[in-house]
């Protein structure tokens, strides 16, 4: 038995190489509609039947968002909880929310904010991960954020923040100033209101949950 | 580039893709430099050009130059695989300066106008604000049109001539590699949309679609440079475009783990893309397999001297081999696992990664097909090293492989401070920045930086220099 | 035998992640499998080819 090997014929090859090609794109569009329909954004009304959506419609803004463990799941998620006021009101309409939306994420990518920042862990590494940036204490009614920009609320201290940055630094690096208005600083707010409600599958892990804990400070 | 040994209009258009290319990449290096001056300067250029505007310039820059030199390497070798002239070689040439003005133009903007309003107006002519593809909209549609003519013509030329399987592969792979640049054109206020989109672009190219397109560059040079059997060297291509895919299509999930996709990505994602550096092994070792193969055999036939005929380009080659299998392969398969991939997102150590990853699976075999047009177009026969040569190959090669250790050694900050003592806040995230080691790494960072442009500054002397020289065989 | 559901929607791929490994190594299976005829027929191939 002289035979060649079929394992170094071309052809065997090739076949496989189309084959497993063609397999794995075919598996890859048909996870792709499953995957869209579950990131699909949600709308006023599950929310307001407490729907839980991956990400959720724009109308989040009108709630309290909190990232607590989930014991099921293994992992934190963000939960929607009871109304809270978002620049003094908490009953935008699909609409409204939608354009603030809208503006934001705009916003976001005309500023490019992904060049410095992390959203959802994905950007340039020179500043912090804004992936749920809106529930990190430093912006809360006690955190250092809030205090520095002398305003009452974190959505209000947030977009002072956006307008004039280099006047609140944090750090030698500062962030600058990008020509944000207010009504884009409104925007952008909401857009990261918005991203902290995404189910991230737990990413970051531990948010906001340990403070101190480096060399015992 | 001197061209009265070129016989092909194909090679001569190939030398101008390089010659930009080689521009481009200087440009990156530039604003790579920056950007690294200003972790350790934080105010250096503040306002003026910001972070956020040179790491823009570093890295359109690095896909620019990559895609140019990509697109020469295709019109390099395509007269010389299917032995006819390319078809449209004068659409070519005009598309070429459409091409190099439209990317001056969105250079200059990103560089003058730098960000805009939050409305349409500003992702149409200004940035659209997406890592790696910012490009404004109306360059998009540009580049769209610009490489469907290109692809246009390696069908044309690829049907009319012989249809070996490097062509074939290249053939199907460049119309992968455009058609996926359209998932990236489009606007959502649904990030986890955007980005799950953005990433069939970002992914599918550099873990996929590129990949095969250098397995393809790898054949030809082993076939030209050391005379490899075109029977085994195909070969070889077929095996690892059925890795290459099979792994980094669905490979992808590694990519779905956090931004908002169902929890079954991080099984799709883990398992396919820890496959993913067996094809990169697959390469290196066919590479020096076939090298080794070939010099035996000329020994034994009682030749004496190497069997290579382009020395510094097969440097590349080879450097190519370990680059890929190091930076995309090992340095990938250490934060790939959905349990380390969490408090490894987004830190230093991706960046490090990226760094290694880029410049060993692709700057380096384009670096080479770069000698390989320089030993063209002067009709050397056998392009032996220059001082100039090496010293870039070393210098480029060992700044890159520094700042990657710098950036690991940062990462390891950033993953243990940042993300798992912090918690990943504002306040973690300048705890871990603030850490000696990351002041440190990112010091040795800039000082790699500066050798690896220096190495830089070797490469174009010897290009420009090294086709005169004496020392190689005519 | 089959896990509950902890995934937020159920759908087929989540069904098939029954627990380590179940769903890759599945979907693993099905594009390696297929090459066992494919080297079948080029077997018959070179055979017939002497």
């Amino acid at each position: 038995m002289a035979n060649k090997s079929v394992w170094s014929d071309n052809r065997f090859w090739q076949r496989s190489a189309a084959w497993v090609t063609g397999f794995a794109a075919i598996l890859l569009i048909w996870l792709t509609f499953d995957t869209s329909g579950q990131i699909s954004m949600g709308s006023d009304a599950d929310l307001k039947n407490g729907v839980t959506k991956r990400v959720p419609g724009p109308t989040v803004i009108n709630y309290k968002i909190t990232y607590e463990m989930d014991t099921k799941r293994g992992h934190e998620v963000p939960v929607i909880g009871a109304k809270e006021k978002f620049f003094g009101r908490d009953d935008y309409s699909e609409k409204e929310a939608g354009d603030l939306l809208h503006l934001g994420k705009l916003g976001s990518q005309a500023k490019n904010c992904m060049d410095c920042h992390t959203l959802l862990g994905n950007g340039a590494y020179y500043a912090p991960d804004l992936t749920k940036a809106w529930l990190d204490p430093a912006w809360e009614s006690t955190g250092s954020m809030q205090a520095m920009t002398g305003k009452n609320t974190k959505e209000e201290a947030m977009a002072e923040f956006l307008q004039f940055p280099s006047k609140y630094p944090t750090h030698a690096r500062m962030m600058p100033n990008l020509g944000i208005t207010a009504a884009e600083a409104k925007g952008l707010v909401a857009f990261l209101k918005h991203m902290s409600s995404i189910d991230t599958n737990g990413f970051p892990r531990n948010f906001g949950k340990i403070q101190g804990a480096l060399n015992g400070k | 580039m001197a061209s009265n040994h070129l016989k092909w209009e194909s090679k001569q258009l190939a030398t101008w893709y390089f010659t930009f290319a080689a521009i481009i990449f200087g440009a990156q290096l530039l604003f790579g430099l920056i950007a690294a001056i200003q972790y350790v300067m934080p105010g250096f250029l503040f306002e003026i050009v910001d972070f956020s505007i040179a790491r823009i310039l570093h890295i359109n820059a690095l896909v620019v130059w990559m895609v140019f030199a990509m697109i020469g390497s295709v019109y390099w070798l395509l007269p010389d695989e299917t032995g006819i002239e390319t078809v449209g070689i004068k659409i070519g040439k005009l598309l070429f300066w459409v091409f190099a003005a439209a990317i001056v133009v969105v250079v200059l903007v990103y560089l003058l106008v730098q960000v805009g309003p939050a409305d349409e107006t500003t992702i149409w002519f200004i940035t659209e604000g997406r890592e790696y593809i910012e490009a404004p909209r109306w360059a998009d549609i540009g580049i769209v049109v610009v490489v469907l003519g290109f692809i246009g013509n390696l069908y044309a030329t690829g049907m009319k001539g012989k249809p070996t399987g490097i062509v074939t592969v290249l053939m199907a792979d460049m119309l992968a590699f455009a058609g996926i640049y359209l998932a990236g054109m489009f606007f959502t206020d649904n990030i986890s949309v955007d980005q799950f989109w953005w990433w069939w672009v970002i992914h599918l190219w550099v873990e996929a679609t590129w990949e095969v397109f250098v397995g393809a560059i790898a054949a030809y040079g082993l076939i030209t440079m050391i005379g490899a059997h075109r029977k085994v060297v195909e070969m070889w291509l077929w095996i690892e475009v059925a890795m290459l895919f099979g792994s980094g299509i669905l490979g992808m999930g590694h990519h779905y783990f956090w931004i908002g996709t169902p929890e079954y990505w991080w099984e799709i994602g883990a398992l396919f893309s820890a496959l993913e550096p067996l094809p990169l092994v697959a390469m290196f070792i066919h590479v020096l397999y076939d090298w080794g193969k070939q010099q035996g055999a000329a020994h034994q036939r009682g030749e004496e001297g190497s069997v290579i005929t382009n020395k510094p380009a097969f440097t590349w080659f080879i450097l190519q081999a370990f680059g890929n299998f190091l930076g995309a392969g090992v340095w990938g398969f250490f934060h790939t696992l959905p349990q380390v991939n969490l408090y490894t997102h987004g830190t230093q150590f991706t960046s490090a990664h990226g760094h290694l990853a880029f410049f060993g699976a692709y700057a380096t075999i384009l670096i080479g097909m770069m000698y390989v047009a320089i030993q063209g177009s002067n009709g050397i026969k056998v392009l032996k090293h220059t001082k100039s040569s090496i010293a870039a190959a070393w210098m480029i090669a060992g700044g890159v492989m520094g700042m990657t250790v710098a950036l690991t050694i940062a990462g390891y900050v950033d993953v243990i401070v940042t993300r798992a003592q912090m918690g990943a806040t504002w306040a973690g995230y300048f705890d871990g920045h603030s850490g000696m080691w990351m002041l440190q790494g990112m010091d040795w960072r800039l000082i790699m930086g500066v050798v690896t442009f220096l190495g830089f500054l070797f490469l174009i002397k010897d290009f420009l220099s090294t086709g005169k020289n004496a020392v190689h065989i005519r | 035998m089959f896990e509950p559901f902890t995934d937020i929607v159920p759908s087929f791929f989540g069904w098939l992640n029954q627990g380590p490994l179940t769903l890759t190594i599945f979907l693993h299976s099905f594009i390696v499998l297929p090459m066992f005829w494919i080297y079948k027929q080029e077997k018959n191939r070179l055979e017939n080819e002497k």
